[in-house]
């Protein structure tokens, strides 16, 4: 009887590629682990089965701090999924870590027109299903 | 080893140039597109279907094996011929391709081109325009963009333009003096998709799309196709339409993606124009009218700092000094471009470099005393780039 005329669209959970589970599962715990490699030490985004910068095969999903800057962002006012209608206007960045790897994701906690490249930021992570946890940032 | 300065310049010319219906070209296929365009460039060329013998062409990236289902269209069987996967940097490594085929000997006279149907996708249904998607949902990122609502190229090429007016204080202002110059051209041009004059005030007044990005920052969405044909410089004598030379071309690709390094800011336009240049033994300064590969406004101006047009960073005063305009010092995508005459994956911008060499055009469109064109393409998830530099035989 109550249901509203459209059902609420959902958002797009993530679909991990095979070499991005381990990324995801850390996250549904709230920690950031990104692939490190064991030959040269850096770390590398998105996940892959081999380093790029020294393409070695040895690596392990690492914790790294969560701290890194904004290099660059764009702030949606169109609507391109209906389940982000009431989101708009909303941010997405390019986050650099301290570590080296640029993520993209959202910056939240904050109105868009105060973000700037270069603006330090945190990660949080955002619990959008019982089983799935995606990280996002907010200014420190 | 082929020296592409002493084997490859001024070897073969484009020698035929033709488009299709552009705009909104509803119940007509891509390939049918291309095929109208290319029946449109074999007229103009004045030779036969029968001369072709090779075919490198792209169109939309669901269609397998596309130069095989052009050819059956146009009845022919011919020595060479494959379909590119390097987006809209596609269609000048079609030609760049044509001409080392040919200097190989693996064909005589080739057609490139490339057809969409890129306006009747994203309006064939209310869904199909809120997502203003071409590309089908099978290629689509899965993780790492959706989550956050980062869709569609707009966004993609927005991050560059945020961090270049970051770096260099470029302005709103100077990218809509790219929309405008591309809309004035695109009134000269009868057959350009859009016809109403704009003007800075309306460029600011529009709705925001992916900010920086506003709806005149942003390229069409359109039916249509383009094509050329390409021989060597000894056969394109004979025929009916002044040579085009084909001078230089380069290819360069930053598959380390857009978001590594500083490739939003420099982009593969500056290697793979390096290349050309070199090939041609020209540069900047002998450039006398681009085509440049404007998806975006913000894309134009950061092309022409990395061909080398003005400094980097100084795009926007370079842009923004009217040098795009007729009469200006680099008259740019003088058929109204991807913003103003139709998105057709540059296609179109090689077609109008050729046309512009041949001096042809009444006076209004004609850049005066053209010599040399540089035109570019850019695509694949923003990192491949070719450039191509034409010539007045
Ligand atoms: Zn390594």
């Amino acid at each position: 009887m109550n249901e509203p005329a459209r059902a609420k669209a959902a958002k797009p959970l993530p679909k991990p590629a095979p070499e991005s589970v381990p990324y995801w599962e850390a996250a549904k715990q709230h920690r950031l682990e990104l692939p490190k490699c064991n030959a040269c030490g850096k770390f590398w985004f998105p996940p892959s089965q081999s380093c790029p910068h020294c393409l070695a095969a040895d690596f392990a999903f690492t914790p790294v701090s969560g701290r890194g800057k904004v290099f660059s962002f764009v702030t949606f006012h169109r609507v391109y999924h209906p389940a982000f209608a009431g989101e708009v206007p909303y941010v997405v960045a390019l986050v650099e870590l301290d570590e080296g790897p640029r993520l993209l994701s959202n910056v939240v906690g904050v109105t868009p027109d105060k973000v700037t490249c270069e603006m330090p930021v945190q990660v949080v992570f955002d619990d959008v299903a019982a089983d799935v946890a995606v990280p996002k940032f907010k200014p420190v | 080893m082929i020296d592409p300065s002493r084997d490859l310049r001024d070897a073969c010319a484009i020698v035929g140039a033709g488009h299709s219906r552009l705009g909104r070209v509803p119940s007509v296929s891509s390939l049918d597109l291309l095929v109208e365009a290319m029946r449109n460039a074999i007229t103009d060329s004045g030779m036969s279907v029968q001369d072709i013998d090779g075919i490198v062409c792209r169109g939309p990236d669901d269609i397998y094996s596309h130069h095989q289902q052009i050819g059956a269209r146009l009845g022919i069987n011919v020595k060479f011929s494959t379909s590119l996967d390097n987006g809209g940097a596609s269609q000048i490594l079609a030609v760049a391709i044509a001409a080392m085929a040919i200097k190989a000997g693996m064909a005589t006279t080739v057609i490139c081109g490339y057809g969409r149907d890129s306006w009747s996708r994203t309006h064939s249904s209310e869904e199909a325009r809120v997502k203003n998607q071409t590309t089908p949902d099978d290629q689509l990122p899965k993780e790492f963009a959706p989550e956050y609502g980062y869709f569609g190229a707009v966004a993609a090429h927005a991050f560059g333009a945020t961090r270049h007016m970051h770096l260099y204080g470029t302005t709103r202002e100077q990218f809509g003096a790219i929309a405008v110059a591309c809309r004035e051209h695109a009134l000269r041009n009868p057959d350009a998709q859009m016809k109403k004059p704009l003007n800075m005030a309306q460029y600011h007044e529009a709705p925001q799309i992916v900010a920086p990005f506003g709806l005149y920052d942003c390229s069409l969405r359109s039916d249509g196709a383009g094509a050329v044909i390409v021989t060597s410089r000894e056969r394109a004598r004979d025929l009916k339409q002044p040579p085009v030379l084909i001078k230089g071309f380069g290819s360069y690709n930053n598959l380390r993606g857009w978001f590594a390094d500083d490739n939003m800011v420099t982009t593969a336009a500056k290697k793979s124009g390096e290349i050309a240049y070199g090939m041609a033994g020209l540069g900047p300064d002998d450039v006398d009218c681009a085509q440049i590969y404007d998806c975006f406004t913000y894309m134009v101006l950061t092309q022409l700092e990395d061909y080398g047009f003005c400094k980097k960073g100084e795009g926007g005063d370079f842009v923004a000094s009217g040098a795009l305009r007729m009469g200006g010092r680099l008259p740019t995508n003088t058929s109204g471009g991807q913003l103003s005459e139709a998105h057709v994956e540059g296609m179109l911008q090689v077609v109008e470099g050729a046309r512009q060499m041949r001096h042809t055009y009444p006076a209004e469109r004609q850049v005066k005393d053209a010599e040399i064109a540089l035109v570019s393409g850019h695509g694949g998830n923003q990192v491949c780039h070719s450039t191509l530099i034409l010539g007045r035989a």
